[in-house]
């Protein structure tokens, strides 16, 4: 296949183990060797490109800008590696143009210089590189599309409920004159829905920030105690109405541990709010314990309803409520514990539940001794 | 005499109940439906407080915390937003843009007339 060439470039038959399509040109830019991957690649019968000048393999359209850049490399000849950052383009004998990738090295054969150019069709990276490219535009767009709803959703709910909660504040607060017991006694009613559906409101809203990635966690020293007993003591009021114990045991010396305090804050309500819920009789214990090995377990123990083993599974997921059946009774959208696994998850701790049927309940949320 | 508020806030009934809680309080108020008129309103009319909402058409509670806080005739008037912009940011995002407070949506109609005056005594 060499002979038209003489015996100069003879060696160089390797490249046809070459993956890529290879060409080797002269000074003058004419080809003196191609590989029979460069045939397949650009379509032509090796017979017809030997001695051409390599343009030929350029797009018409490109072909000047070759010229001008196959003398600057002939100056200052280096190697140049694959995926230089360029975009480059072939065309093959029936005139498609398609993307290439080439890497070029100049070589001496008995004081002739000559360049050898691996070219790699990249069509197809291309069309996949695109196709992600647009793909993350239109994963961004739907996300900020989505930010934007749940903006939006959390001004335009909370508009209305302004004009409810502020309208039956200012009338149970009399200002615009006395009520009979029963006006007072319903209004009360009015009162406790409406802050009701507000903080129903909220827990949407934080499910669909923490599923979308917007609640940041923000680390600071916390004493464990202080959160138990704000917690106890902002639901003792509730705890009452229901005639339920609230017991906290918690250890004498301080337990600090690095961690975000809204978060703890707001599992340990959300357990001891659902544990208040779900108890008719008896008390709600919150107990805290630090283990030999560090870490922190809080307990939220009552003696209500308890969860049947077969309802275990479904607990932690949104939207559940156990017993269908008795959503009248108790108030919720059921996010709650799902709620509070998924803050559980982001803060590096672990809940967890044990429970008999009929007899109470236990969750445990464990806080790591690295965080501790 | 009493202290005199400037009510910024284009949802008439939100509007009414403000002014109401406000009345009742013993404050003298007046009101503004967007940041345009509340601004003009503002810087002629020697006012104790300014409360604005954010999202209002025509001109926004930004714009109006910007050109108001730009403006010498008010320079010691708290200006406090009263916003049902109140998911994590909010607060700080408005806080930036230069308001002295701020009082999420829902209002506790209980609290919101300790609030106000604690926003007076502030001003020193």
């Amino acid at each position: 296949m060499d002979e038209a060439l003489g015996t100069p470039l003879a060696g160089l038959s390797l490249l046809e183990a070459a993956p890529d399509a290879m060409i080797v040109t002269d000074h003058r830019g004419q080809i003196v060797l191609i590989n029979a991957q460069a045939e397949r690649l650009f379509g032509y019968a090796r017979t017809e490109l030997l001695g051409q000048k390599v343009e030929n393999l350029v797009p018409p359209r490109l072909r000047e800008q070759h010229l001008h850049h196959r003398d600057g490399y002939q100056h200052a000849p280096r190697v140049r590696p694959m995926g230089a950052g360029l975009d480059l383009y072939g065309v093959r004998k029936d005139g498609t143009e398609f993307s290439v990738e080439i890497s070029l090295s100049p070589i001496t054969i008995r004081g002739e210089r000559y360049v050898s150019s691996a070219i790699r069709d990249i069509t197809a990276r291309k069309r996949i590189e695109k196709a992600l490219h647009d793909k993350n535009i239109e994963l961004r767009n739907a996300n900020l599309a989505k930010d934007r709803f749940l903006a939006g959703i959390s001004h335009e709910l909370r508009t209305p409920l302004n004009a409810i909660i502020g309208f039956t504040g200012t009338l149970l607060m009399k200002l615009p004159g006395p009520l009979t017991d029963e006006q007072e006694r319903q209004l009360l009613i009015v009162d406790s829905s409406a802050r009701h559906l507000l903080s129903l409101i909220n827990d949407i809203l934080d499910v669909a920030k923490i599923e979308s990635g917007k609640v940041n966690i923000t680390r600071e020293q916390v004493v464990l105690q202080d959160v138990v007993h704000e917690v106890s003591n902002s639901l003792r009021a509730l705890a009452e109405e229901k005639h339920l114990r609230i017991d906290v045991a918690v250890p004498a010396e301080p337990v600090i541990a690095n961690t975000d305090r809204r978060a703890l804050q707001q599992i340990l309500l959300n357990l001891a709010n659902n544990a208040i819920k779900y108890t008719e009789q008896g008390s709600v214990a919150i107990d805290m314990q630090k283990a030999c090995d560090g870490h922190t377990a809080i307990a939220v123990r009552d003696t209500g309803l308890g969860i049947r083993d077969e309802d275990r599974v479904r607990l932690f997921q949104a939207f559940e409520q156990l017993d269908a059946s008795s959503t009248r009774r108790f108030q919720g959208v059921g996010l709650g514990l799902h709620l509070s696994q998924q803050l559980a998850t982001l803060i590096g701790a672990s809940l967890d539940c044990e429970s008999t049927y009929g007899r109470g309940s236990t969750f445990t949320l464990t806080i790591p001794a690295d965080a501790a | 005499m009493s202290a005199r508020v400037l009510v910024i806030e284009d949802n008439a009934v939100n509007r009414e109940l403000i002014t109401y809680l406000l009345r009742a309080f013993g404050y003298e108020v007046s009101s503004e439906t967007n940041g345009a008129c509340g601004f003009a309103n503002a810087i002629c009319g020697s006012y104790d407080l300014v409360l604005s909402d954010i999202l209002m058409p025509d001109m926004d509670g930004f714009e109006f915390a910007r050109r108001f806080k730009a403006a010498p005739e008010v320079a010691n008037t708290p200006l406090i937003a009263v916003t049902a912009l109140a998911m994590t940011g909010d607060r700080e995002k408005i806080l930036q843009a230069g308001f002295d407070g701020y009082i999420s949506k829902p209002i506790d109609p209980q609290a919101f007339a300790g609030q106000i005056s604690t926003f007076l005594q502030d001003r020193g």
